[in-house]
């Protein structure tokens, strides 16, 4: 195991009654990169993102999360000790909270001790709540939804809601973000913004990411690496240089 | 049903004008503990029967507006532990004479404990899997309740109740009179209110909501749903227990037809009535449809025929519950009406 590894990914399978959505996939993340991951829709690119973060359970193989066996674990769990997160493809957020109040549930877990410790409404329990509404107000200054902070998030933009799911993964302190598809259906000013913001997180904050995205050209500019997944399997694993001169990535996915 | 849900409900912390807001609903609130204080000098025996029995039936419907309107689970069990509260308050007190107090807080600890077997399995299933569940857990109860013999006396039931007894050391007070009964459940319906706001304004309660309104995500986030959700089953449950002892110690008999569908009708028609997923809410509903309740007793053959059409007219001219309707009439009294309002 290479001390720089923050997720290896060893035979992973899963199957769909009769299909094969993984087919025994061998991934490994580094500390401190961006990864990208792509591949046509179908390939499996998702449901290895829901089999990594206990969303769904694999049928064969293993997930390590800094050398710690997770396979497993469930969700919440992975996010709260392995501060490990992820988006979801359809944005979602927490449609009648505001986005402070997002922004504060998204943290809260990882600030309490445990479940029962957040029944609790006595002066301890409000200083790390009012720590929380501090981070939020930071990030919610970083991600420029300051205008529209006060409404509940369901009333936002498909847009404005992209970037309060970015800032909410934020919340908990994470060390790596599965992101899906976080530039779908945005307009190309929001996407500017999401990238800084993903730029932001993974040079400032030191936080590892692994992107699936369709808009390759962005994607080979944000990406330290490229994986490609064809039929769920593994494809390609290289340099966003090498992997869009690759000729078996061209047919089955970027085409001529 | 979950999308009334979601577009109604509130975590209480108003934004528009927020002094002024909170400086009409302290008002109101004010006003109402003061018109509760002061009624027992207004209101005859019976009138204070009927407000004993709507504050009785708040506790279990706090239980509902927490289960249902912030965590987003509908349990018809409430009338279940209900019955349960009535039941051990009712033993303990036949068996061992012990004090109201006691019976009060056994009541709720049995119908908390008496949750968490029941919830293990139940809250493994979701939506309409779950609420039929909790129908299947009334009619166990009902079956129970009328043949468990030995224990519950079966149709029969339980008599001979003891009144409230209140004391410190040798100076021990009875509760008979109709006043001290509403004044003492007043004390307690009010400590379970104050109960109900710290449980939704804590960390957890913002859980919950996050539960409500997005289960899997809260879950990508860190929160243990399940956890939350049993633990909010059982906080309900007690909720419900504490209201049954009440009821086991007003009325001084208890039977199987605490466990009938209409206590379970009541404590929903409260909650959804007055408006779910909001602290006013079943306090209004309580007031209103028990006192609703009581008023058609007038016309005894067609009493629940006109509470049906009530009913119905309630949910289509207010789909939200009577809540909102209150708190609009206090913001106008206030000259706030007119801005653009929040959801929240």
């Amino acid at each position: 195991m290479s001390a720089e590894s923050m997720l290896r990914i060893e035979g992973l399978r899963k199957n769909y009654g009769a299909v094969a959505a993984l087919q025994g996939v061998d991934i490994e993340v580094r500390r401190g990169e961006v990864m990208g991951l792509i591949g046509p829709n179908g390939s499996g690119k998702s449901t290895l993102f829901d089999c990594c973060t206990g969303l769904q359970r694999s049928d064969a193989g293993r997930v390590l999360l800094k050398g710690v066996d997770i396979t497993g674990w469930p969700m919440n769990r992975i996010a709260r000790e392995g501060r490990f997160l992820r988006s979801f493809q359809k944005t979602v957020v927490f449609p009648t909270l505001d986005s402070e109040e997002n922004l504060v549930l998204a943290g809260q877990m990882s600030r309490f001790p445990n479940v029962l410790s957040t029944f609790w409404v006595g002066p301890s329990a409000r200083k790390r709540i009012q720590a929380l509404r501090e981070r939020a107000k930071e990030l919610i200054e970083v991600t420029g939804l300051a205008r529209v902070a006060h409404l509940p998030a369901g009333h936002m933009s498909g847009g404005q809601q992209k970037l309060l799911q970015f800032a909410s993964m934020l919340m908990p302190e994470p060390e790596l973000i599965l992101l899906d598809e976080p530039l779908a259906g945005i307009n190309p000013v929001l996407i500017e913004k999401v990238i800084q913001c993903i730029e932001h997180a993974n040079k400032e904050l030191g936080v590892t990411f692994v992107v699936i995205e369709h808009n390759t050209d962005v994607l080979m500019n944000l990406s330290h690496r490229v994986v490609v997944l064809h039929q769920g399997a593994k494809l390609a694993d290289a340099t966003p240089e090498e992997v869009v001169r690759n000729p078996e990535v061209i047919e089955a996915y970027l085409g001529g | 049903m979950k999308q009334a849900i979601l577009s109604t409900t509130t975590l209480d912390t108003p934004r528009m004008p927020a002094t002024r807001v909170a400086a009409v609903n302290w008002s109101a609130c004010a006003a109402g503990v003061a018109a509760l204080l002061c009624a027992p000098l207004f209101l005859g025996d019976y009138y204070l029967h009927a407000m004993v029995l709507a504050m009785i039936f708040l506790l279990p419907a706090l239980g509902l507006n927490l289960i249902l309107g912030y965590t987003g689970m509908l349990s018809l069990a409430q009338g279940v532990f209900f019955g349960l509260g009535a039941y051990a308050s009712a033993l303990m007190s036949i068996h061992f004479g012990t004090p109201f107090l006691v019976n009060f807080i056994v009541a709720g600890l049995v119908a908390g404990l008496v949750a968490l077997p029941l919830g293990i399995p139940a809250l493994r299933l979701r939506d309409t899997s779950f609420v039929m569940c909790t129908l299947g857990m009334v009619v166990i109860a009902q079956m129970v309740s009328k043949n468990w013999i030995d224990l519950t006396r079966g149709d029969m039931g339980l008599s001979g109740v003891a009144r409230p007894r209140l004391g410190f050391g040798d100076w021990v007070y009875t509760v008979i009179k109709a006043p001290e009964y509403f004044y003492l459940v007043l004390a307690l319906a009010a400590l379970a209110v104050a109960a109900f706001v710290a449980l939704i304004r804590s960390p957890a309660g913002r859980c919950m909501v996050a539960i409500r309104d997005n289960e899997t995500l809260a879950e990508s986030l860190g929160v243990p749903t399940w956890t939350y959700k049993l633990l909010v089953f059982m906080l309900s449950a007690v909720f419900a227990g504490l209201g049954g002892s009440l009821y086991a110690h007003f009325s001084t008999v208890v039977s199987p037809l605490v466990f009938q569908a209409y206590y379970s009708n009541t404590i929903l028609i409260i909650v959804l009535g007055g408006g779910v997923g909001k602290v006013p809410g079943a306090i209004i509903g309580s007031f209103v449809f028990v006192a609703v309740s009581e008023a058609l007793r007038i016309t005894p053959e067609l009493r629940m025929v006109i509470y049906g059409f009530v009913l119905l007219g309630l949910v289509f001219l207010f789909p939200q519950g009577l809540a909102p309707l209150f708190q609009r009439a206090a913001e106008r009294i206030a000259g706030i009406g007119k801005g653009p309002r929040d959801v929240r």
